[in-house]
Order: C-alpha cells, then sequence, then structure tokens
C-alpha cells in the first residue's frame, strides 16, 4: 500500500511507458493490482499468439490501437467477424474505432475480401495495415483494403495475386498512402506503378523490388514529389536510363538497387548529381564501381549509409569512399573482391562515427584490419567477420578493449578464434548478438567467459561447435537470462543434463538442435516442461529422442509455432499428439519419419488441419494420403512442400 | 460535325478518334485566333502573350505552368507559320471571306423568296420549278462549300504546325510515359478497334503513297455502282455475282457452250493484253464520287485510294449508314460487314469495366481513363463464386462533382482552358498532362452510377472453426500475450 500512496496513477503511468521489455512488464503486472491495472490501460500494443485469447486479451487491454494477429494460427473471415463484433459489443468498443495498426500477415487464405471489408468499415482510423505473405490475396481484397481512406502505410509483400487493378483500387481509395510495399506481388506491372504514381501523391516509401517493371516505371515513380525512399532490388527490366528518369526528382534520401542486372555506375551517378540529399545508398552487385560514381559521392553531404556488397573494390576505391564520404556510419563490404588490409585502413581511417561494419567473406583481412578499425572507429555497433578466417584473439582483443559498445559480433566460420579471443570479446558486455557457428577452436572455457560477462545476449550460434558441451549450456542458462534465439546444431557432446539445464532459459523461443544424438527423451522431456515461451524448434537428426520427449512437447510446449521433426524416431500416435494438441503449430516438417505409416500422417495432419499453414513431406506420400485430406489442406490455404 | 463524330460507341478506339477530330479542331481554332490577332495587333508577339495571360489569370496555380508552355509553343508555331507561309495574305483573305458573305446572303435571300412564294401558293408545286430552284441553291451551296474549302486552304500549313505543336505540347516529365504509350496506340489500334474510319483509311492507304498527280490514271465508279452488291452479272438470267469466277461456275448451267476450258478460263488479264501491246501501263487509282470528300479527285488535297475494295470500303464507312449492328453488344454500328466480323470477334471479351460504367478494350486504355478522373476506378468483375458484390469505390462524391464531365467543346478555344472546374490539383494536373484528349468527357453530366453494393455484415457463411477447446492448457497466463 505505502508505494501506492507514494506513487500516484499518472506517476505510475509514466513510470510504466518507459517500461519496454516483455519480460519486465510481465514482472511489473505481478506487483499489485494497481501495477496490473495502469499496465492494462495503458497498453497500445498487442501481439497475439494464440486466437483462443484474443477476446480476453482485447477485453484487459481496452486502449489497445496496433493489434498483431501475424503469429496466430489462423486468421480468417470467421475470426475477424468475431472479432470485430465483440470489440463494438464489450467493453473495447474503442478498438471498433482507434485501432491503427493491423498486422495480418501470414494468415492463409482463410482470410478474404469479406472479412478486409468488415475491417475497412469497422477500423475507419486504420493507418498502418500488414498484409503480407498472404499468397492468395487478390484483387477483390485489394478492392476492400482501398476502403480505408487515410491509411498511410501498407505492406502487400508476396500478394501474388494482385494484379494492376487491385494496385489501381488501392491507388485511388488510399490516396495519403505514404509507405507502400509490393516487393513479389509479380502480376504488377508498369501500367500499376504509372497510375499509382498519378494518384499517391503523399507517398514516400515505396518497395517494389523483384517486380518486371521497366524504366517506365521509374519514369513516372520520379514525379512523386515526396518521395523519399525507393527499394528497388532485383528489377531485371530497369537500366541506367530508368535511373536517370529518378533523376529529375530531388527528395530521394534512400535508395536500394541491389541486384539490378541493367543497371551500372553510370546510372548511379545521374541519381546521385541530382539527389544530393541521398543519406543510405545501398548498391550490391554493381558490376564495377566507376571513377565518375566515387567521385559523385562527394556530393553527397549527407550519406551516412554506403552498402557495395558483391563488387569489385580495390585499396584506392576504399581510399576515394573515405575521403568523397565523411559523415558515413554503416558500410557494407559483405563478399566485395579486393578488401585487403590497406583498403580498410584507409577506409576506416577518417570514420569514428561508423557504427556498422560488414565484411562478410572479405577473406584476405587479418588482425591488423581488424585492429585498425577498432582504433578508429570506437563506437562501432555492429561488425560482421563472417568468413574472415586470419582474424584471431589477437584482433578480438584490440576490438573488446576499443569498442565497448559492440552489440552484435558475427564470427562464423572464423576459424582462427579461440577461448581466449572469446576471453577478450566477453569485455563487451552489451552484446546482443553472437554468431560463433563453424569455430571449431572453441570449448566451454570460452564461452564460460561470453556466459559470466554478457547478460543481455538474446542470440546465440553455436552451430557445429563440437567443442561445446553440457557446461557451456549450463553457463548459459546462469548468465544469459535473455537468450531468445539459440542453435546448439551438431555440438555433438551435448547431453540430457544440458538440455535440461536449457530448461532454464526462460526467454528462449527458438532453439535449434540438429543432430544432437546424446539426448534422449528425458532431456527434451526435461526442457520442454520448463521452457514454457519456445515457438521455434528444430530437432532433425535428433534420432535417439524416444516418444517421452515427443510426449512432453505436445503436453507442454504449447506456444509452439514450428517444429522440424524431419528424421526423428516419433511414432504415429505420439506424432497425431504432438500436432492435435498444439494449437499454435503452424509449420510443421515431417520428412523421413522412418516409424510413421501413412496413416499415422492421415491422422497427424486431420489433427492439425484447421491451423496449419505449412508441412512439408516425402514426395511419396502425395499419392498414398487420402486425397480427401490434401483437399482440406488445400482448401484451409495449407501449403504442402513435397520435398 | 464529321460524320465519325456519329460513332458513340464506347471503346476507346473510339475515342481516339474523336480525339483526332478534336485535335484538328482545336488546331483550327488556334489558328483562327491567330488570324484575328494578327490583323488585331500587327504581328506583336508580346501583346499576344499578354493577351493569353489575361485569360489565364483566373487559372489555378498548377496550371499555369502548363498552360504557358502552351502559349510558349503556339507562339512557335506561328513564328514558323510566318515564315514558312510567306505566300498567304491576309487582304486576300478578308477578299475572299466577304465574297462569301454575299454569296451566303444571295443564297439566304433566294430560300426566303421560295418559302414566301410556297405560302403564298398553297396549291401542288410545280415539279419542274422545284427541282430547278434545287439545283439552283445546291449549285451556289456547292461553290460556297469549294470557296470556303480553298480559302481555308491557304491556312493549311499553318494549321498543321500548330497541330503538331499543341500535340507535343502537353509532354512534361511526369506525363511522358502516359504519352508515349498513348501515341503509338493509335496505329496499334488499327489492328484492334474496327470502328473507326478514319483508322481504317489509314489501313487502306497503307502507308501514304505520294504519287504526283498526273502520273496515275483516277477512275471514279458511280455511287450506285459502288453500292451495288454484285458487280457480274449473267448475261441470260441477270443474276448478280460478287466475283467473275463465280458468274462462270453459274454459267455452266446455262448450257455446254459455256463449259468449255475455254469459257471457263480466267479471261486474260488486261495487264498482259497492255503489255502485249507495249505500251506503258498507267497506274490506276481511284477517286471517291462524293464531292467535297478528300478522296474525291477534286478535292484540293486529294488522296487516291489503290483499289475498287478500297472505294468500297472507304465509301460506305464514311458516306453510308451504318446499318450494321453488333448483336452482342448492340451499340456498336458497322457499315461494312467485315468491320462488324471482327468486332464480334472481340466484342464482350476481356473488357477493361470502370467505375463509372465505361468499358474498354484494353487495359492500358482503362488506366489511362482512370488517371485522368479523380475517384474512378476500376471495376472488378463479379466472382464466379456466385458472390456478386459490385467492388466499385464510387463514394466519393467529389469524383462525379469534379466538374470534367461538363466540360464542353463548343466554346471552342476555351475548351483548352478549361480546366478551372476542376477542384484538385492531382487530378487537374494529370488531366493537364494531355489536354488534346478530353475525348472521353463527354459523358453529359455525371457519371452513371455504377452497381453499387455493400457488403452484408450479417454473411452467415462465415465458418468459425477452432479447435481449441479439447486441450488443456498449462499455463494459460504466459501463452496468450507476448
Amino acid at each position: 500500500m505505502s508505494i501506492l500512496a507514494v506513487l500516484t496513477e499518472d506517476l505510475l503511468v509514466r513510470v510504466n511507458s518507459r517500461i519496454e521489455d516483455g519480460a519486465d512488464r510481465r514482472s511489473w503486472r505481478l506487483v499489485c493490482k494497481e501495477f496490473l491495472r495502469v499496465d492494462s490501460l495503458t497498453r497500445k500494443s498487442l501481439r497475439v499468439l494464440r486466437s483462443e485469447f484474443i477476446f480476453s486479451l482485447l477485453r484487459r487491454f481496452p486502449n489497445v490501437d496496433a493489434l498483431d494477429l501475424s503469429a496466430c494460427p489462423r486468421v480468417d473471415d470467421g475470426m475477424l467477424t468475431l472479432l470485430l463484433a465483440r470489440g463494438a459489443a464489450s467493453t473495447t468498443a474503442s478498438l471498433r474505432w482507434n485501432l491503427r495498426s493491423l498486422n495480418l500477415s501470414r494468415a492463409t487464405n482463410g482470410m478474404s475480401f469479406k472479412g478486409l471489408a468488415l475491417i475497412a468499415s469497422a477500423c475507419s482510423q486504420l493507418e498502418k495495415l500488414d498484409l503480407s505473405y498472404n499468397c492468395r490475396l487478390g484483387d477483390r481484397e485489394a478492392a476492400a483494403i482501398s476502403g480505408i481512406e487515410g491509411l498511410k502505410e501498407l505492406r502487400l509483400d508476396k500478394c501474388l495475386e494482385v494484379t494492376d487493378v487491385g494496385l489501381v483500387k488501392i491507388a485511388v481509395g488510399c490516396q495519403k498512402l505514404e509507405k507502400l510495399s509490393l516487393k513479389w506481388c509479380m502480376e504488377i506491372s508498369d501500367l500499376g506503378v504509372n497510375l499509382l504514381s498519378v494518384k499517391c501523391w503523399s507517398l514516400k516509401f515505396l518497395d517494389i523490388s523483384y517486380l518486371k517493371v521497366t524504366n517506365e516505371s521509374l519514369c513516372s515513380i520520379a514525379s512523386l514529389p515526396k518521395l523519399e525512399g525507393l527499394t528497388m532490388v532485383g528489377c531485371p527490366l530497369v537500366n541506367d536510363s530508368g535511373l536517370e528518369f529518378l533523376s529529375r526528382g530531388h527528395s530521394l534520401k534512400e535508395i536500394d538497387i541491389s541486384r539490378c542486372e541493367g543497371v551500372s555506375s553510370s546510372g548511379l551517378v545521374s541519381l546521385i548529381r541530382a539527389h544530393c540529399n541521398l543519406m543510405r545508398i545501398i548498391a550490391g552487385y554493381l558490376p564495377e564501381l566507376s571513377a565518375a560514381l566515387l567521385d559523385s559521392l562527394k556530393l553527397l553531404k549527407n550519406l551516412t549509409t554506403l552498402i557495395i556488397n558483391g563488387t569489385q573494390v580495390s585499396d584506392t576505391v576504399l581510399q576515394t569512399i573515405s575521403s568523397n564520404c565523411k559523415s558515413l556510419i554503416e558500410i557494407g563490404l559483405s563478399k566485395c573482391i579486393g578488401v585487403t588490409n590497406v583498403g580498410i585502413l584507409q577506409l576506416v581511417s577518417s570514420h569514428q562515427k561508423l557504427k556498422v561494419l560488414d565484411l562478410t567473406c572479405c577473406g584476405s583481412v587479418t588482425d591488423a584490419a581488424v585492429c585498425a578499425v577498432a582504433d578508429s572507429c570506437s563506437s562501432l555497433v555492429r561488425l560482421k567477420l563472417e568468413a574472415c578466417y586470419m582474424v584471431t584473439e589477437k584482433g578480438l582483443e584490440r576490438l573488446a578493449s576499443s569498442c565497448l559498445l559492440l552489440e552484435e559480433v558475427d564470427l562464423t566460420d572464423c576459424s582462427g578464434i579461440n577461448d581466449s579471443g572469446l576471453e577478450c570479446l566477453s569485455r563487451c558486455s552489451r552484446l546482443v548478438s553472437l554468431k560463433l557457428g563453424l569455430c571449431f577452436t572453441i570449448s566451454d572455457k570460452g564461452l564460460s567467459y561470453i556466459a559470466a560477462n554478457c547478460s543481455e545476449l538474446c542470440e546465440l550460434d553455436l552451430y557445429r561447435c563440437t567443442g561445446i558441451g553440457d557446461e557451456t549450456l549450463a553457463a548459459l542458462s546462469n548468465g544469459c537470462k535473455k537468450l531468445k534465439k539459440l542453435n546448439i546444431s551438431y555440438c555433438i557432446e551435448i547431453t540430457d543434463r544440458g538440455m535440461k539445464s536449457l530448461g532454464s532459459l526462460g526467454e528462449l523461443v527458438d532453439l535449434e538442435m540438429r543432430g544432437l544424438h546424446n539426448v534422449t527423451g528425458v532431456g527434451l522431456a526435461a526442457f520442454a516442461a520448463m521452457s514454457k515461451r519456445l515457438a521455434d524448434l528444430d530437432l532433425k537428426h535428433c534420432e535417439n529422442i524416444d516418444d517421452s520427449g515427443f510426449w512432453a512437447l505436445a503436453c507442454y510446449s504449447h506456444n509452439l509455432r514450428q517444429i522440424n521433426l524431419s528424421n526423428c524416431n516419433i511414432s504415429d500416435v505420439t506424432l497425431c499428439m504432438v500436432m492435435g494438441n498444439l494449437t499454435r503449430l503452424q509449420e510443421a516438417k515431417l520428412v523421413h519419419l522412418p516409424n510413421i505409416t501413412v496413416e499415422g500422417f492421415e491422422l497427424a495432419l486431420r489433427a492439425c488441419c484447421v491451423r496449419i499453414k505449412k508441412v512439408k513431406m516425402v514426395s511419396e506420400l502425395r499419392l498414398l494420403l487420402s486425397s480427401e485430406i490434401l483437399e482440406i489442406l488445400h482448401a484451409k490455404g495449407c501449403i504442402i512442400r513435397w520435398d | 460535325m464529321d460524320p465519325e463524330a456519329e460513332i458513340c460507341g464506347d471503346t476507346w478506339g473510339t475515342r481516339s478518334s474523336l480525339s483526332n477530330s478534336v485535335q484538328e479542331k482545336s488546331a483550327d481554332f488556334g489558328s483562327q485566333q491567330q488570324l484575328q490577332k494578327k490583323w488585331d495587333n500587327n504581328n506583336n508577339n508580346s501583346s499576344s502573350i499578354m493577351d493569353y495571360g489575361f485569360r489565364i489569370g483566373q487559372q489555378q496555380p498548377p496550371l499555369e505552368e502548363q498552360v504557358n508552355r502552351q502559349i510558349n509553343n503556339s507562339i512557335q508555331g506561328k513564328n514558323s507559320n510566318e515564315n514558312k507561309s510567306p505566300e498567304w495574305d491576309p487582304s486576300a483573305m478578308l477578299n475572299n471571306l466577304s465574297f462569301l458573305e454575299q454569296k451566303i446572303h444571295q443564297l439566304n435571300d433566294m430560300v426566303h423568296l421560295i418559302i414566301t412564294r410556297k405560302g403564298r401558293v398553297p396549291s401542288k408545286p410545280d415539279e419542274l420549278l422545284t427541282q430547278q430552284q434545287q439545283q439552283l441553291i445546291t449549285a451556289d451551296l456547292t461553290s460556297i462549300i469549294v470557296q470556303l474549302i480553298s480559302t481555308a486552304g491557304t491556312l493549311l500549313p499553318s494549321v498543321k504546325t500548330i497541330g503538331q505543336f499543341s500535340q507535343f505540347t502537353p509532354k512534361p516529365a511526369a506525363a511522358s510515359p502516359d504519352q508515349q504509350h498513348q501515341q503509338p496506340n493509335n496505329s496499334m489500334d488499327v489492328d484492334h478497334n474496327y470502328s473507326t474510319t478514319e483508322e481504317h483509311e489509314e489501313h487502306e492507304d497503307g502507308e501514304a503513297e505520294h504519287l504526283p498527280p498526273g502520273s496515275y490514271e483516277i477512275l471514279q465508279l458511280e455511287k450506285e455502282e459502288i453500292l451495288a452488291p454484285h458487280t457480274h452479272f449473267c448475261t441470260i438470267c441477270g443474276k448478280g455475282f460478287k466475283r467473275d469466277a463465280n458468274l462462270r461456275m453459274h454459267m455452266r448451267g446455262h448450257g455446254d457452250e459455256y463449259k468449255t476450258p475455254a469459257a471457263l478460263a480466267k479471261p486474260p488479264a488486261i495487264k498482259e493484253v497492255s503489255s502485249a501491246a507495249a505500251e506503258p501501263v498507267m497506274i490506276k487509282r481511284y477517286s471517291c464520287p462524293f464531292s467535297g470528300c478528300k478522296r474525291n479527285k477534286d478535292h484540293k488535297k486529294f488522296q487516291p485510294l489503290k483499289t475498287i475494295l478500297c472505294v468500297k470500303n472507304h465509301y460506305k464507312r464514311t458516306h453510308c449508314d451504318k446499318s450494321y449492328v453488333c448483336s452482342r453488344c448492340n451499340t456498336k454500328k458497322f457499315s461494312v460487314m467485315a468491320d462488324l466480323k471482327t468486332h464480334e470477334k472481340h466484342c464482350g471479351r476481356d473488357k477493361w469495366l470502370c467505375s463509372c460504367g465505361t468499358t474498354f478494350s484494353r487495359k492500358d486504355k482503362l488506366f489511362g481513363h482512370i488517371a485522368l478522373f479523380q475517384g474512378h476506378t476500376p471495376a472488378i468483375p463479379p466472382d464466379e463464386t456466385k458472390t456478386v458484390v459490385a467492388l466499385a469505390h464510387t463514394d466519393d462524391p467529389a469524383a462525379d462533382d469534379s466538374g470534367l464531365g461538363r466540360m464542353d467543346f463548343s466554346s471552342g478555344d476555351q475548351a483548352l482552358m478549361d480546366f478551372k472546374s476542376v477542384d484538385d490539383p492531382v487530378g487537374a494536373v494529370a488531366s493537364c498532362f494531355s489536354p488534346l484528349n478530353f475525348d472521353s468527357c463527354n459523358f453529359g453530366g455525371g457519371f452513371p452510377e455504377f452497381n453499387r453494393q455493400g457488403f452484408d455484415d450479417s454473411e452467415a457463411s462465415f465458418s468459425f472453426l477452432l479447435s481449441g477447446g479439447s486441450c488443456n492448457y498449462s499455463n494459460q497466463k504466459t501463452g496468450g500475450e507476448s
């Protein structure tokens, strides 16, 4: 009581608003009823994991204005109807009108234009809508969306059936649109993009990646007066003259022309000359970097990001970049040919502000370059050194001593890294993501330093680190309580003991543990019983896990969303249990299951057919399974991948 | 208006032909305006700008640039006009015009006279007299027409230049893809749209051939000959045939003498005969019997027709009623059977429908239309799964009242500038990009409301399938949200 006497409600609200982490919020809610009430009332966004709780959740959080249903197993018209009807009837009347953001990506094809039209009529305040990866979304649905007049942000990635007609519907209906992503909408052509540019004048960000559009589209896009960002990755029909069209506009701040086969340096030069305010240039896989291009970079006073992955560079090129771009924060040289120590030295020498450096697959880079980076860029946050196999503990030592802000380090395949290197690296206590895949020389000792010092770690990749054993997992479960994603595939030393200790990682969401022969059903059961939040589990080739482990999964892992059971010795009954009992399961890989009969598959699929979105099975089953179940799966929008 | 104007079908193809005629018209008006100015201002260019500027004064800001460009261009056109046609003489023109005026007055009086006389003598009119009167009037009218045409002919060079310029005027950066898109399409239409006379004539011409006058022999078939369904008649029974070969086959029925190989053989071609006589062959070209037609040999800019078939098709398309009606759409009319058949092949297929109810044969035409008008959207045809929902989104009342629909051409030169009524800058600028393309605006007043139908909220067919109930959840508190 005393604390409530001191803290008035508005103070509580303000304190609550500062809490970002999910776990902390949970703790907050558990303090007392008043705290819980404050949290319920102030909560603005909600990501629903299981659709059966959606209504009670909405009742609990009446002021939610951002709703994310992308993780729900099935979102269909019926669900949306109920949602909107209940929303209106219950205390959450505000939902009906105040919802500003709605994420319906990967909602399967159970959702049609009827549901979307309901949303359009009920949520007139909607500003942000994500419909990406709904492969069967077509023009009719697009037409339904076009009823939301105030829409500002719309994602339609991989809505494969949306054509120009649908796009035009949206363009005419939602004229306030500021952000639009049309990535992989393969049916959209120049006609649609042209009309979009005529109608949606407030457009600021546009993504037309992988579309079969030509220069004509770019010509009309250039007329958009407010366009700031254009992403056009992998547009094969666009060439330099298209970029010249783009140079008619003047407002561009971001451009991504990666993997556009027809585009060369000269096109980019004309673009740069016109858009002097460019801040981000992503031009991966350009055929060459001409002198004119490097020279034109001088014009860009505000350039902060330059990503030229996969191009041919030389020391002089890197030097010119260094002298022409003074304010770079992010540099990407992934898979560039010709990156040397000297080049890196010249590049980073004048860039104290550099935060992100990607040197993936720059094989000739050694400790000298890493030391240079460490010396000049003290504010480095992200460093990728994948496959830089000459980097050793010396480089890491220098890095750890000067770049204390490092959050993300990728050392995959850096075979020169050993335990003492990790000891040095553990000084970077802010580390969030660490990738050590294929580092064969590291052992439990090295990881123990990391576990002890890097308490913020969320992601750890130990793929094929064969020197790693149960001790590492024990240390991680004690030190890295925030770990969300862990890859221990093919760390063959790991046994049931290690699995049991993993169970105490309360935040663990994603675990990949392929090929762990020493883990049995006991270990998996112990882990599953404790790991409540697990959503993604890969058990491929864990051949010694028996039914007891899978039973435990079926009983405890209710948040499991994706599972890979390929090459596992699971029995018919247990598979059926797993597939039927896990109500959040959306994706299952069921390849090469030696103990499963055709009937077993049939039953398991029947048990999950209402909610599963994706199944992978061996292709022989195609003929053996009953056509009925295949039809049901198809009708429910489930994608079957035949291996 | 010219005969094409009566084509009131609704495909874009028709539109484009209309737009051509409109273009010509506006160009014409432009030239008249220039005339006016020349007389008024003694070729003072700056004052003509003032003149224009004054009129643009009320325009909306985004239009100004556009209009200015037009002005500049038209001035250019004028300059080039001055350079190109030095022989043009305003005073001669004035003479001509006053002559015409006199003529029309005379005619007017004469017709007046006839009417009053008729009124006075209500008895059965003398047939001979009326015939004479008619002939007299026709002759006078013809001479007036000829005079008018020849007078206008002196203006032709200038008209052309202006026409060209105004065609290219609306080509700012943003609009050019559309333009590029649309202009080649006009020529492509020849294949796709089968209704418009002009396009067909282009077709007949092939590439416009420029034979020097006199290098070919001009034949002119009479109207009856052209319209006669059959050209080969049986000398015995009088039955007519379209082809000589058919006639010869027919002749076999009339007796054995017509069955001989000689009688059945193709008669020797005239060419062979003439070559045998070693005379140089004169190329044959045909003239349309319709006086005043461009294809008539008396026309100042006569363009001959290549074959008899061309003559027939031209005459029917241009100077005859369109009596064949498409049985599918019941709107398209044709005067040539082949045209109807071509149309019927495509009619009803791939209809691109706008929410305003207008249909288009091609997607790009529909999109061009949508780009011009605010609030118009493509209509999605009803699903095959019997869910008839018209998704037309025409709820925006501004769309129907944007004033574009009321644009009229009657005010001639003002039509070019008549964008004042457009309320939103988007639509205004969009339409500005192709000011000559307002062919599709002649809907009359409001647009026909497209079948509007809301979504049925109480749809009972929604299935809510959630099989969650059977399972027991160990931790419902942490599971539900994140």
